[in-house]
């Protein structure tokens, strides 16, 4: 039997800390590195009066050095929706950005500094790496991110690139996608990769899932609204051999979008206590990819 | 063939001369000799200085010589010279014979027969001329010996089944049962195979002391012409059930060099490996490192053998036999890592599958926040890293990931230390930017034990880190738990596949007495990176791991691909092997033959692995008919703190399982198991050659002498001059010697011969 305990009293020590980040205006720096192919199909999305700038172009990956450094997938995106691949304008929202890119790079490293701030883990705080799922070197990371996974679309080798990457101990986080359309979309790309694999609401799971409580303890996972969306915030995975008392492979924040809590915690455009909420989330789905 | 001429010439054996005092049997002989010597010289020479005639002075000289010659061998035997040696009385004195009954006496060896036909014909036939001589001169009592000595009446009672060769009780047996009779001496019929371990000073001193010469009779070839030995094969006495288990076998052989043979490796009959071997030059010995898997919990009697070949003399040898003890129980091992890493979740679950490890996790996560996972119950580790000896040494290993030596405090790194010297734990360091140098441990106890040097100076700046090509080292290709694959070869190309790892922590130094197993190759790195070290420490073992990131195997490789699991699951189970509990049963020999003593053992430690020497032990032996016979263990005085002992002889053939209970007071401390068999032993059959080396030095030190078969008639005669007990002065005369009679022949008849070549008849 697995048993599994929280010791001391950081948690309330952490969320505090979370609120003092979140209204300190971290992530306001952006600093280009050397063009990558990627950075050269990239293009400067247009600021919009009133709102935070988003990334002028997409900066360079940063070759594995042993820290922890947080990945975005690239991802095809449906063809028949409309949306770029790339760094375009006129995204789904109108920033710009193709749908995986959204919040990017923002979200992520307001979250490595959250991460740096309350846990010990050894963090990249410079952004994220991106990468596509067939890309070989994805496999230095075991955790990935996937961005509006509503519009996603894979090609032979990507979907081969998932499976494995999942099969072998890699960790995926979906987010920022809802209604009955995107999950249609990413649940159909989910089962070309992995046909035996069965979606579990993970919040219907009693008791709740590790992922919940890795370090801090999300006693209701559904609390936490979406940002702007509407629908009831779900959260969904496949666990290894389709069974909950075994590692989970990927998480899937369906009616949610943790990056725009991320991505925004700096602006004051969104509640200080739900900003703290998704980190809690994503902090979580970091410590437990890092111990399962 | 020197010593019966001698014995023609000088009528007797060289020994009468070296016992002998030299004597003439003239009273005042030497002076009235020197008188009647020098007269007749002077006669002789004045006679021969007198002619005259066609003599030359040279003709002269010699014929003078010649005659003054014989005329000394004249006066020498006129003197009446004889040898005054001290001889035992005839049949006043007792003669102990101690014949070799054991096993090896039926190797084939003595002219084509068995080395005890030997002994029958000189010892058991009635007609045998040695036998007929020292009956008529001594009283012989005889003796039998292999594993025990018993005294017998005649060779009847000789079986040549004895287990075992032991030649200093059988020598010290027979001198204490002759002790109260006039013993002149005894003697040793044997190849001299002596197998017992034990040493023969002790048993010759009072040999020695009593002036009782040993005369010894060595049968047997000392080296065979044809004959392949598995001599040593020593697998672990306990593993876990699955695991990988590489044992190094040594085979010699004589007379099969550049053959190639088959190394079987059988689990109860069942063949298990088979290794391929090439035969070396004849009496080197090459040692084959075989494979296999210990897959049937229980105890399991692992054969090691290669086939008989053509023509062997000794087929008896050809294999090898050890009990395993392969322990279906799970052995729990901390892992404490002091950040989040990747390492935590893929190192958990390469080994989650494997029932027989429970690996516990204290990750540290924040500042003073830790996740505990795959503890018993809610109070394991509540406290974070175990404070108490009791708490830390109820694991059998310890894995520290990267964390900071200052996070400890001192006695927690102390402890650490101990756990590993004390307790006999295993510890295992991961490399990480706050592991070794980079971490602060220089200095501490924790650095004493692990087997890498370094120092402060070592640490690099938090940037530091390089990407590393593995390899085994020569040592590490021979570890179980580095094996990749199926053969030494198939591993050492598996390790060159690997994706590179990452490390933060260079590390060039070894201690002494450490071994370094793999080792880190970069092109920017002048040496190489001790990648994985092994060193013994007190009563347990250390071992560095100086990588950041081993799951880079998982995720890299083919998702089929199993080297990380079989990588972890062989290291953790190398970890726990041997790792002691509190209470320990202990067989030092787990073989035995039916009637022979067997010493059993228990180790009881409190849980601070400290000796208990105040706690109440009972052993329970089952034999193979499932009786359960029940003893009391004592505290050995002599020995160390909480080391109990009893004796067992079994009378039954089979597998017998010692069960031990220790208590401390109505608690019980804990219980184990320890298994011997009880069958016929074959070790007789090893490093069989007869020992004349061994033998000459009993005969030497004891004032005896050594014969072989062609020698052994003169022994009768030789134990009658030199031999102790109740003797006579004797006088032998040696005016009688053919070697005088001849010498004066010589002399006249050259003489004669001289007169003639130059016509002076």
């Amino acid at each position: 039997m697995v048993t599994r305990a929280l010791v001391g009293m950081a948690g309330i020590a952490g969320a505090a800390a979370l609120g003092v980040l979140a209204t300190a205006g971290a992530g306001a720096d952006i600093v280009a590195n050397e063009p990558t192919p990627e950075a050269a199909r990239s293009v400067a999305a247009p600021a919009t009066a009133g709102l935070p700038a988003p990334a002028p172009v997409q900066e360079a990956n940063i070759p594995y050095d042993g820290r922890f450094t947080f990945v975005r997938i690239r991802t095809d995106v449906s063809g028949g929706r409309g949306m770029p691949r790339s760094f375009l304008p006129g995204g789904r929202r109108g920033w710009g950005q193709p749908p995986w890119a959204h919040d990017y790079p923002r979200a992520e490293r307001n979250l490595a500094r959250i991460l740096t701030a309350t846990t010990l883990l050894n963090t990249y705080e410079g952004g994220s790496n991106i990468l596509t799922f067939d890309d070989p070197e994805l496999h230095s990371y075991p955790l990935a991110y996937v961005s509006e996974p509503g519009f996603w679309e894979m090609d032979e080798a990507e979907k081969e690139g998932l499976r494995s990457y999942l099969l072998k101990g890699g960790f995926v986080i979906f987010d920022d996608f809802g209604g009955p359309r995107d999950w249609a979309n990413f649940e159909a790309q989910m089962m070309r990769v992995l046909p035996e694999g069965r979606f579990y609401d993970l919040s219907d799971l009693d008791p709740l899932p590790t992922v919940f409580d890795s370090f801090f303890e999300i006693s209701d996972p559904e609390a936490l609204a979406p940002p702007y969306r509407g629908g009831w915030p779900q959260y969904h995975g496949i666990f290894e051999d389709n069974d909950p008392a075994k590692r989970l492979m990927l998480v899937a924040n369906f009616n949610n979008d943790l990056g725009d809590y991320w991505e925004f915690s700096d602006s004051g455009w969104l509640p200080i206590d739900l900003t703290n909420e998704a980190y809690k989330f994503g902090v979580n789905y970091i410590i437990y990819a890092m111990t399962h | 063939m020197l010593t019966s001429l001698f014995e023609f010439l000088f009528k007797y054996r060289p020994v009468v001369f070296q016992e002998g005092d030299f004597s003439l049997g003239v009273a005042g002989a030497v002076a009235t000799g020197a008188v009647v010597a020098g007269l007749i010289s002077v006669f002789a020479l004045l006679t021969y200085l007198g002619v005259r005639g066609k003599t030359r002075p040279l003709d002269r000289l010699v014929l003078g010589g010649l005659r003054f010659a014989g005329l000394l061998v004249l006066s020498f035997c006129l003197l009446r010279p004889a040898l005054v040696v001290s001889t035992v009385v005839p049949q006043q004195n007792f003669v102990g014979v101690l014949l070799d009954d054991s096993r090896s006496m039926e190797i084939q060896d003595f002219d084509g027969r068995s080395r005890g036909s030997f002994l029958q014909e000189t010892f058991g036939a009635p007609d045998s001329p040695v036998l007929s001589a020292l009956s008529d001169r001594f009283a012989v009592r005889y003796f039998r010996f292999s594993s025990r000595t018993d005294r017998i009446e005649d060779f009847s009672e000789m079986s040549f089944m004895g287990s075992r060769t032991r030649l200093g009780p059988a020598l010290e047996r027979a001198r204490s049962e002759l002790a109260s009779v006039p013993l002149s001496g005894l003697v040793l019929v044997t190849d001299g195979a002596d197998n017992s371990g034990e040493e023969l000073t002790e048993a010759l001193m009072p040999l020695q002391a009593q002036g009782i010469p040993v005369y010894t009779v060595g049968v047997g070839e000392e080296s065979f012409q044809r004959d392949i030995q598995v001599s040593r094969a020593d697998p672990p006495r306990t593993v876990l059930t699955g695991s990988s288990v590489v044992v190094d076998v040594v085979v010699t052989h004589m007379g099969y060099e550049g053959e190639t043979v088959s190394l079987i490796v059988e689990d109860e009959g069942q063949i298990v490996s088979t290794e391929e071997v090439e035969l070396p030059d004849e009496g080197q010995p090459v040692t084959v490192p075989v494979r296999f898997t210990a897959s049937t919990p229980g105890a399991r009697a692992y054969t090691f053998r290669i086939p008989v070949g053509v023509d062997e003399q000794v087929t008896q040898n050809n294999s090898q036999t050890a009990l395993v003890s392969v322990e279906d129980r799970r052995e729990k091992i901390l892992y404490f890592e002091g950040e989040p890493r990747y390492e935590v979740g893929f190192l958990g679950r390469a080994v989650a599958d494997d029932d027989n490890l429970q690996l516990v996790v204290l990750q540290r996560t924040a500042e003073n926040k830790f996740l505990r996972l795959n503890v018993d119950d809610g109070e394991e580790l509540q406290g974070g890293f175990p404070d108490t000896r009791a708490e830390l040494y109820a694991y059998r290993s310890l894995i520290l990931g990267t964390v900071e030596a200052s996070f400890f405090t001192g006695d927690q790194l102390q402890m650490i230390a101990d756990f590993v010297d004390k307790r006999g734990g295993s510890l295992l360091a991961l490399g990480g930017r706050n592991s070794f140098a980079r971490g602060g441990y220089a200095g501490t106890p924790v650095a004493d034990v692990l087997p890498v040097v370094f120092s402060d100076a070592d640490a690099r700046p938090d940037g530091y880190h390089n990407f590393v090509r593995i390899e085994p080292t020569q040592a590490g290709l021979g570890v179980p738990a580095l094996q990749l694959a199926g053969t030494e070869e198939e591993s050492g190309a598996r390790w060159a596949e690997l994706p590179h790892l990452l490390t933060y922590n260079p590390l060039h130094r070894i201690k002494p007495g450490a071994t370094a197993l793999l080792r880190g190759v970069a092109d920017d790195l002048q040496e190489d990176h001790v990648a994985l070290a092994f060193q013994r420490y007190g009563a347990g073992k250390s071992l560095s791991l100086a990588v950041q990131d081993t799951w880079i195997w998982q995720m890299q490789l083919p998702l089929e691909d199993e080297t990380h699991e079989t990588f972890w699951r062989q290291m953790l189970r190398w970890l726990v092997d041997g790792v002691p509990d509190q209470v320990t049963g202990q067989v030092p020999r787990d073989r035995a033959e039916p009637g022979e003593s067997v010493a059993l053992t228990a180790i009881v430690n409190d849980s601070s692995y400290l000796g208990m020497s105040n706690s109440v032990v009972e052993a329970t032996v089952t034999t193979p008919l499932g009786e359960e016979v029940e003893l009391g263990m004592d505290w050995a005085v002599d020995s160390d703190a909480g080391e109990y002992e009893a004796d067992f002889t079994p009378s039954e053939e089979g597998l017998h399982t010692l069960t031990v209970r220790a208590y401390d007071g109505d608690d019980l401390i804990g219980v184990d198991e320890a298994y011997f068999q009880v069958a016929p032993q074959r070790s007789e059959y090893f490093d069989a050659g007869a020992r004349t080396p061994l033998l000459e030095r009993i005969a030497d030190e004891t004032g005896g002498i050594s014969y072989t078969p062609e020698t052994v008639a003169a022994l009768p005669e030789d134990i009658r001059v030199t031999g102790a007990g109740v003797t006579l002065v004797e006088e032998m005369d040696l005016w009688d010697m053919p070697i005088l009679l001849l010498l004066l022949l010589v002399l006249i008849l050259g003489e004669w011969g001289y007169r003639r070549v130059r016509g002076l008849v």
